[in-house]
């Protein structure tokens, strides 16, 4: 008997287009599932209505049917099947309760009313599932972003579910934290269905493939089936592409920033850069790649001017504008033309002009919270960049998005090169094209809540 | 020391610096509690400590010149401003703004202790049957460190697009979007907690460790402490 059937479903929010139309699958016990599909195509709606949590906790409009575990969603909320499906979800800092790691384990445990005496044991041994016995007694805002999201996978673990449900889980961690954070959920010992945009590694642990576009299920087939599907019809998705640097600039120029054995340290912590020389010139793509906590971000803010070094030289020869990591959280204004507008001293032709090339123009008077996702971080990118500065300093823009919005970025980022613009990536992804690389070195965890 | 008694405790010494005048006894709240706020990592303790420190020499500094005692020597008299009214400071006025501050400070400093130091999720697990009512207010507080963060994340991302801030009214942009950042985080934190089965009629609770003689102390410490503060 299936483990989850879902017959005809489809699903509409309150005030939106449907977000997921006529999905019909069966899962078996055990199967681990990569859900693919491109931001916005329904892979979390579908994950959500797994859960219950579609329509109990979002409202709309549904039809069609879900069963899972035998009992149907419809007549039993999220939190009756709570003890059957367990989710873990895209910003761990969404999802944790308590302040203490193992009491955010044994919260679930508590509300699922397991016996007293066994909520420490179950505790413990889902904490070791994921490799995280070592945090139980930390607090969970010093925790990073990768330990964070490994408890919340604990959380959900020490359910014991038949099945869990992974939204996008490493959307908001960088490459470590991602291969830990599998590496543990291939560990599971219960169906997985695993949303994830980091194809390689989720081909790598699924037994099938789910692919989504516009609420569609396209594809439902075995990995290696799958494979070949995806590198016929969606090679972006197949995996295995190699970097594909440009050749450098034609002309060289005087360099837009370069530091000079900069060192620097946050309060009187330690140095979290030591004398490290840069130089990035005009039309020219720098990556800046390193581990968590290298200092990756803060020599970025240094490019950019957001922090001065404590020790060395930052010599800037023109404008720079930074796009934090995930710029669609850290949007100020009410309009996404005034957001825009921002950058360039409330220009609304400029701002309009530069929506326009990012494909935005029809959400010119929309709230940027009303927008999805991936049109967020595209604000965030016209936001940052409408002022044509001399240097564009991004941080770990890939982070997250699917692989053709990647694509799309990488072609953007080409073409700014060539109009001159300096530019500094800080990232992880060996697929983003640069003209040169610099590796920093690697250092410590960093605490994503503090 | 379980949470419960440190709360108790901590509350007890906010309450009793409403009740004291003396100048050294709240110095010597302020000094104990700034040893006890020391104790927590650099990073979080900066906020909340020079947050209070700061707060607490405005009133000292601010106070004793824009409000009239009518009493003790004048010691400097200055011009008359629009709205504010005639400037002047006398040590009726310095005395008073000295013990104002000094109570602000211990007042804050004992609810940074609380955020930094106790642990809420025992606090949550004490209350007995206000056990939703303790974990809204413990979730409030766990809010803090992530509105710090969010707020420095706007003003990053402001800054980022060649924008400075200026001022109040700069920093005021801000608030609308921290406000609404802060309702999806409380939506999406409400969705992870329904989907953990929160709600369900029949709960449990992890054992806990039985409380120890300094927690009792700390609980009699406390009822003194607001009782002498009363009776002094």
């Amino acid at each position: 008997m299936a483990l989850v059937r879902v017959d005809g479903l489809s699903f509409t929010y309150p005030g939106g287009v449907p977000a997921v139309r006529d999905v019909s699958l069966e899962l078996h016990a055990g199967e681990v599932v990569a859900l693919l599909g491109p931001s916005g195509s329904g892979k979390s709606t579908l994950l959500r209505a797994l859960a219950g949590l579609v329509p109990h906790f979002h409202g709309g409009r549904f039809a069609g049917k879900v069963e899972v575990g035998g009992l149907d969603t419809r007549s039993h909320g999220p939190a009756e099947l709570a003890g059957i499906v367990s989710s873990v979800f895209q910003d761990p800092e969404n999802q944790v309760v308590m302040t203490r790691v193992d009491n955010e384990v044994a919260f679930g445990l508590e509300n699922m009313a397991v016996a007293p005496d066994q909520i420490w044991p179950q505790t413990a041994h889902a904490l070791a599932e994921v490799g995280a016995s070592h945090l139980a007694s930390r607090r969970t805002v010093e925790l990073s972003g990768g330990e964070l999201q490994r408890v919340c996978l604990a959380s959900a673990l020490a359910l014991r579910p038949q099945l869990l449900l992974l939204d996008e889980p490493t959307s908001q961690l960088d490459a470590d934290g991602a291969e830990a954070f599998l590496a543990a959920v291939e560990q599971a010992h219960c169906a997985v269905v695993l949303s994830e945009q980091r194809v390689d590694r989720a081909l790598a642990i699924a037994d099938r493939v789910v692919m989504m576009e516009e609420g569609r299920i396209i594809l439902d087939a075995p990995v290696a089936e799958a494979r070949a599907w995806l590198s016929t019809f969606r090679p972006r998705y197949a995996g295995g592409l190699e970097p594909h640097d440009p050749s450098p600039p034609s002309r060289s120029s005087a360099p837009v920033i370069r530091l000079d054995a900069v060192h620097f340290a946050y309060g009187d912590g330690p140095e979290v850069v030591s004398g490290v020389s840069l130089s990035v010139s005009r039309g020219e793509i720098v990556a800046l790649e390193g581990r968590n906590g290298s200092g990756k971000t803060t020599l970025a803010k240094i490019a950019a001017g957001l922090l001065e070094p404590d020790r060395g030289l930052a010599t800037r020869n023109g404008r720079a504008t930074y796009l934090s990591q995930d710029p669609g959280r850290y949007l100020v204004r009410e309009t996404a033309l005034d957001e825009v507008a921002l950058g360039v001293g409330g220009d609304e032709v400029r701002a309009a002009a530069a929506l326009e090339q990012f494909g935005l123009a029809f959400a010119t008077c929309r709230h940027p919270r009303d927008l999805s996702s991936g049109e967020r971080e595209r604000l965030g990118v016209a936001a940052v960049s409408v002022s044509e500065p001399d240097l564009l300093v991004l941080d770990e823009p890939t982070r997250g998005i699917d692989p053709d919005r990647k694509a799309a970025l990488a072609a953007w980022l080409l073409g700014e090169a060539e109009r001159g613009r300096g530019i500094l990536v800080a990232t992880h992804d060996p697929l983003l094209p640069a003209h040169r690389r610099v590796r920093l070195g690697a250092a410590v965890e960093v605490p994503v809540a503090v | 020391m379980s949470a419960g008694p440190a709360t108790a405790l901590l509350a007890a010494t906010a309450i009793a610096a409403f009740l004291i005048d003396g100048i050294a006894a709240l110095a010597a709240m302020i000094a104990i509690l700034l040893v006890l706020c020391l104790r927590a990592p650099v990073q979080r303790r900066w906020l909340y400590v020079s947050g209070a420190l700061f707060s607490a020499l405005g009133v000292i500094v601010i106070s004793p010149l824009t409000w009239s005692s009518g009493g003790g020597t004048l010691l400097w008299e200055g011009p008359t401003l629009p709205v504010i009214g005639p400037l002047d400071l006398s040590t009726d006025e310095i005395q008073i703004a000295l013990v104002n501050g000094l109570r602000l400070a211990v007042v804050a400093l004992a609810f940074s202790a609380y955020t930094l130091l106790v642990d809420h999720d025992r606090l949550v697990s004490a209350a007995g049957f206000a056990r939703r009512s303790a974990l809204a207010v413990a979730l409030a507080t766990r809010l803090v460190p992530s509105l710090e963060r969010d707020a420095a994340g706007f003003a990053e991302s402001v800054r980022g697009r060649g924008v400075e801030l200026h001022g109040v009214r700069g920093y005021a942009m801000l608030l609308s979007p921290l406000v609404a950042g802060s309702l999806e985080r409380a939506t999406g934190l409400a969705e992870a907690m329904e989907a953990r089965g929160f709600g369900r009629s029949e709960t449990t609770r992890a054992p806990r460790p039985a409380w120890t003689w300094v927690d009792h102390v700390a609980i009699v410490a406390a009822l003194v402490l607001v009782a002498a503060a009363i009776w002094l």
